[in-house]
């Protein structure tokens, strides 16, 4: 599961450094495998273990035995952790765009909020005029 | 002996910092550093006469002739045989597809000719036979190694009498490595040519793990060819040796044909060169082969025996070393127990522990670089059920202190 934190890291840096974006492209490869129920024999996840669990040996054993077991139960957290925000997000930005509000039950809580909808205001562009004679 | 500190002076990949550290190179079976000797030799070529050989009558024709043929003239010397004899190929794998190709170009219609391998053979003495079996051009035979790795003699024996009614002498070959790159068993190869010839099998070995490391005297020897690498002896990558004998070399026909093989051609014919140029297609490495006689040249100013001896002191040190850690984690050393049977070389597995994470770890943690996996010598490895090693090769520029930081390293890593 490292694959997909890393490729969500390296994704994002790569953005901003080229440096990074081979390293994405890694890391997507063994994501893709991953997704299709496939083993990811590319070595990425190991060679990125690996130089996290180097630099720890340099300080101490104990920090590096650590982190050798926590790999991968953070690495799924991380990921259950991102989905979940990304419900989350997803639900809000439906709710802003039908209610003007990401959380109906508490409109003002929600920094974004505004008295119309948006969906409304899209109508009112819309709307005929009305008819000054009637 | 020599003074390990001045020769690492010589090498600038040595004396540099990764991460603030120093490099710790380990990988020497697979290819070894390069002096400041070589490179300059190379440089100078590509700086002052970067021209063709063989062919123009201008001053940098000729400087570039002179200069390739001294270098074939040290490296024939630097192993006891004559210029004529010397081919230059890029590599170990190229001077064996060589005698492949040559040797067994036609196919036989009766009586095939057999080729002898051992079961621990690299991929390059093995996939050319394989191939050629496939063709029905050859019989193959595989004869198996002792459980510690050394050769087996008697089997050899056995399977040369039960398969000596094959063609006669020019065409029945025993290919064999002379110094494994698994476990750096050097087979009795002087043993194994006497009894090949008395059988009438021609005799190929594969000198690339040997080279580097051992004095080698082909007329002693009274091998039919040899071949190795430059790359694994100080020289540049892309520069190899084939040495043969020069009546056999003669009566072979080309491998790879074209400019430089040839005297004069007409549409239709064309007049081969003598050896060595008949088996050197197009333009060649000179720059390769110029480097190639000045790693020579620094190998014999080092002395062979020199390196021998260091090489062998080391290997025994971390052997023991290593040993020392089985108490931590059960360790395997593959080959034979004692490591003066290994050269300098150290193949081993971790219970317990991937062979490829204790190579990535190694490597991030104090910089120190060996190979993991199965060496080129998959067969092997498949044969045996093991997925893979880790192989710590040595040369003429590790240390003690090197080793001490490989085991320091390795304990905190088999504890994690």
């Amino acid at each position: 599961m490292i694959c997909v934190i890393a490729f969500l890291v390296f994704a994002f840096l790569g953005i901003f450094s080229v440096k990074y974006r081979q390293l994405a492209k890694e890391a997507f490869a063994c994501v893709f495998k991953r997704m299709t129920l496939r083993k990811c024999d590319t070595g990425f996840e190991e060679k990125i273990k690996a130089q996290i669990t180097g630099r720890l040996l340099k300080r101490s054993t104990r920090l590096a035995k650590i982190a050798e077991k926590l790999y991968e139960p953070v690495a799924w957290l991380f990921v259950a952790s991102f989905f979940v925000s990304l419900f989350f997000v997803g639900r809000g930005a439906y709710y802003y765009l039908k209610f003007g509000t990401c959380n109906p039950q508490s409109p003002t809580s929600c920094p974004f909020y505004r008295s119309a909808t948006p969906l409304e205001k899209v109508l009112d562009i819309y709307k005929c005029p009305q008819d000054p004679t009637k | 002996m020599f003074d390990t500190k001045e020769i690492r002076a010589n090498f600038p990949s040595l004396n540099q910092a990764i991460n603030g550290q120093p490099p710790i190179y380990f990988d020497n079976a697979c290819m070894s550093l390069r002096p400041k000797q070589v490179i300059a030799s190379m440089n100078e070529y590509y700086e002052k006469f970067p021209a063709c050989g063989d062919r123009s009558f201008h001053l940098w024709g000729e400087e570039v002739t002179k200069r390739c043929e001294k270098a074939r003239s040290d490296i024939a010397r630097f192993i006891n045989a004559k210029s004529e004899e010397i081919i230059f190929t890029r590599n170990t794998t190229e001077g064996i597809n060589l005698i492949s190709h040559s040797l067994y170009g036609e196919k036989e219609s009766d009586n095939l000719p057999v080729v002898i391998t051992s079961d621990k053979e690299h991929n390059s003495n093995l996939i050319p036979w394989q191939l050629l079996e496939k063709q029905g051009k050859i019989k193959r035979v595989i004869v198996k190694t002792n459980k510690d790795g050394t050769f087996n003699l008697e089997e050899f024996q056995q399977e040369i009498a039960e398969n000596k009614s094959g063609k006669p002498q020019e065409k029945n070959l025993v290919s064999l490595a002379y110094t494994s790159n698994l476990d750096g068993v050097t087979n009795p190869v002087e043993e194994i040519i006497k009894i090949s010839h008395q059988n009438g099998f021609l005799v190929l070995l594969d000198a690339a793990q040997t080279a580097p490391h051992q004095k080698i005297d082909v007329k002693k020897l009274d091998c039919d060819f040899l071949a190795f690498s430059g790359h694994k002896m100080l020289g540049p990558s892309g520069i190899g040796v084939l040495y043969g004998k020069y009546e056999l070399l003669k009566a072979l026909p080309p491998f790879l044909v074209g400019g430089e093989t040839i005297a004069d051609t007409t549409y239709q014919t064309a007049e081969f060169l003598e050896p060595p140029h008949k088996f050197e297609a197009g333009l060649q490495n000179y720059a390769g082969i110029i480097g190639f006689g000045s790693a020579i040249n620094y190998l014999n100013d080092v002395g062979m025996e020199n390196i021998l001896e260091h090489e062998l002191k080391l290997n025994t040190y971390f052997d023991s070393q290593l040993k020392s850690l089985e108490s931590k984690r059960p360790l395997t050393i593959l080959g034979p127990a004692d490591p003066a049977l290994r050269g300098g070389i150290t193949s081993f597995l971790v219970e317990g522990v991937d062979h490829h994470k204790i190579a990535l770890l190694l490597n991030s943690t104090t910089n120190i670089m060996v190979r993991s996996g199965s060496f080129c010598v998959h067969s092997w490895f498949n044969d045996k059920g093991i997925k893979g090693a880790v192989r710590v090769s040595l040369y003429l520029y590790n240390t003690k202190e090197e080793i001490d930081i490989l085991i320091q390293t390795l304990e905190k890593i088999i504890k994690l």
